[in-house]
């Protein structure tokens, strides 16, 4: 890479490119590695995946192989997964239950708190390497919230709150929908994409391709006799039926739009959803409850944790490159604790026609995102993506595309240094004021 | 120690395994609404998550759980210019085999059998591989599909990516 120059950000025309060299370039991908993956809060997992003492679901986050799991006191940890020794796995399970974790290739083993308990041959050694080493290393920093666990391999990152900001309502927005809490439902979507990964973090964010990719999608809902998305009447909020995108500082962003129809929801399914919205109401106010069930939401937390909160299907996702031209993704259903089964049918139902690498509607998006990584083969002769859709209108709408540029600005200031001013004022359509007190 | 049903069954492997080449060549060729009528209308089509192969996918987040109308749905969708992962249409080549009648009642015929489906589409080959797990009603001189589960043999879609044709 020669050109340094990642985005043109042109106020004057309200142009805004990304140079195809950010999608391609290896040398791109390890500065990403150092200055993103290494330095930002990355997800890692909810705490109801692991409910009990000495659960363990096994991740790759930014590329770390970590065991995310609970220690024998019911503490929450996260473990680098390699031994001290040689650096082999310690855990080759994808989840389970474990109090001691051994390694496999010479036997060292560490308790799921860490510690190197025992090393065999440990009388051989002069220098204890039990005493040396101590035992599994952690994240530089490991917090969480609302029950969704991060990690930062930096210690002088600022702390996950601050990272989050304003954001962080719409996690709130998702993690309230039950007074008993929500939970991630046993089942991962695991898939890879040849494409590279900011291509799915600005598809996650597309309100733009809705209409031209999810097509049969909305054909499909009509005929099942619910409203497609952004082609309702109704306001909600003050969000009008086009919906709307805002950003916020650190690269996060949403765009958020009225809800409309659900799709073949019986009569108890209507009422749970109302007795929810109800709880809600008491609890947090309506016009909080409005936002929570009456409008959907696409969020993305820098860099790549995207919440889907459709309010008939809850979902999250996130995805690490595997090279410059390859991601892989892995993606939950959220549902709120304490409903009915037939209420957790018809969401699982409802979501999985859309999302998913079998669902209706998600691999037309891998189908994109692979078309477009074939088409930056050309990019000496076209050397410049358009994220221009919407810049310069006081209030984007949901199809216009201020999250991505919200998302790249933060993308080039980590990598180049360049800080660029936001368009806007973030914006949070209910009252959160009332709800903090 | 059987490994074999004690009530020997009525119904003939090569009976079943006629039944199960027939839809697969039906996939194949892309005759998807003659695939669809070979199930009942209370039917299921699933493919759980490759990490819970054994899970329901009616209780957890599974890749596919259609009933009929989602299966009807997914067949007007697949068939459209507009499903763009599958436009044009990818080639698939699926092999069923390892067929074997687990139970057999009055009213219906659980079967189990293997596949392998290799996929071409865009200059790229895909294996998806597999057992499915049936449960047949017998109709007229053949059957109907009331149940059928497809349990991926995969850690994850990788490097497949997606499931974008009928499995
Ligand atoms: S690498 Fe783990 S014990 Fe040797
Ligand atoms: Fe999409």
């Amino acid at each position: 890479m020669t050109a340094e120059q990642f985005i043109i950000d042109d106020r004057e025309n309200n142009l805004f490119r990304v140079n195809r060299e950010a999608f391609t370039s290896e040398d791109v991908l390890q500065r990403e590695r150092k200055e993103i993956f290494g330095k930002t809060w990355l997800y890692v997992g909810h705490e109801s995946e692991i409910p009990g003492k000495n659960d363990f679901q096994t991740r790759d986050v930014g590329g770390r192989p970590v065991i995310f799991n609970r220690d024998r006191h019911g503490d929450v940890r996260v473990l680098l997964n390699t031994c001290l020794h040689r650096g082999s796995s310690v855990c080759r399970h994808s989840s389970g239950n474990a109090k001691i974790f051994t390694c496999f290739y010479h036997g060292w083993a560490y308790r799921n708190s860490g510690e190197l308990v025992n090393v065999p041959g440990n009388e051989d050694y002069k220098s204890e390497p039990a005493a040396v080493y101590k035992g599994l290393q952690s994240p530089a920093q490991v917090d969480s919230y609302r029950g969704l666990y991060f990690v930062n391999f930096d210690p002088d990152a600022p702390d996950l709150l601050t990272f989050l900001g304003e954001a962080r309502y719409f996690i709130d927005l998702a993690a309230d929908q039950s007074p008993e809490g929500v939970a991630i439902l046993e089942g991962t979507h695991k898939y890879s994409l040849k494409a590279n990964w900011k291509l799915l973090v600005e598809n996650s964010i597309d309100g733009y391709h809705a209409k031209s990719v999810h097509h049969t999608h909305f054909e499909m809902m009509m005929e099942l006799g619910a409203t497609p998305p952004m082609l309702g009447k109704d306001t909600v909020n003050g969000i009008a039926p086009a919906g709307m995108g805002t950003e916020f500082p650190n690269g996060h962003a949403t765009l958020m739009y009225p809800a409309n129809g659900l799709p073949l929801a019986t009569d108890s399914v209507k009422q749970t959803l109302a007795g929810l919205r109800a709880q809600a109401e008491q609890a947090f106010g309506e016009n909080y409850a409005n936002a929570m069930f009456g409008l959907a939401r696409n969020s993305v937390f820098f860099p790549s944790l995207i919440l889907i909160d459709l309010s008939f299907g809850l979902t999250l996702r996130t995805f690490y490159p595997v090279s410059a031209s390859e991601t892989l993704v892995t993606g939950w259903q959220i549902i709120p604790k304490g409903v009915d089964e037939e209420f957790v049918k018809y969401r699982i139902d409802n979501a999985l026609t859309f999302w998913g690498p079998a669902g209706l509607a998600t691999p037309d998006d891998v189908e994109a995102l692979e078309q477009a990584q074939k088409g930056f083969g050309a990019r000496g002769e076209v050397g410049w993506s358009d994220v221009s859709k919407g810049m310069g209108k006081p209030v984007p709408a949901a199809n216009d595309e201020l999250q991505m540029r919200s998302w790249w600005r933060e993308w080039n200031r980590r990598i180049t240094g360049e800080q660029l001013p936001t368009e806007g004022t973030s914006f949070v359509p209910f009252d959160k004021q009332g709800v903090d007190a | 120690m059987t490994s074999v049903s004690e009530t020997p069954s009525i119904t003939t492997r090569s009976a079943i395994e006629e039944f199960l080449f027939h839809e697969a060549g039906l996939i194949d060729r892309w005759r998807l609404e003659e695939w669809l009528d070979l199930f009942t209308l209370d039917c299921t089509y699933e493919v759980p998550a490759t990490d819970h192969p054994d899970a329901d996918p009616g209780l957890t987040w599974s890749l596919i759980h259609d009933g009929r109308t989602m299966l009807e749905q997914r067949v007007i969708r697949l068939k459209k210019p507009e499903a763009h992962a599958e436009f044009p249409h990818s080639q698939t080549s699926r092999i069923v085999g390892n067929v074997q009648i687990l139970d057999e009642t009055d009213e219906s015929i659980s079967v189990t059998a293997n596949f392998i489906i290799h996929r071409a589409k865009a200059g790229k080959f895909d294996t998806y591989v597999g057992r499915y797990e049936y449960e047949l009603v017998p109709r007229n001189s053949s059957f109907l599909i009331r149940r059928k589960r497809a349990v991926l043999a995969h850690d994850m879609l990788d490097p497949q990516g997606k499931i974008s044709f009928i499995i």
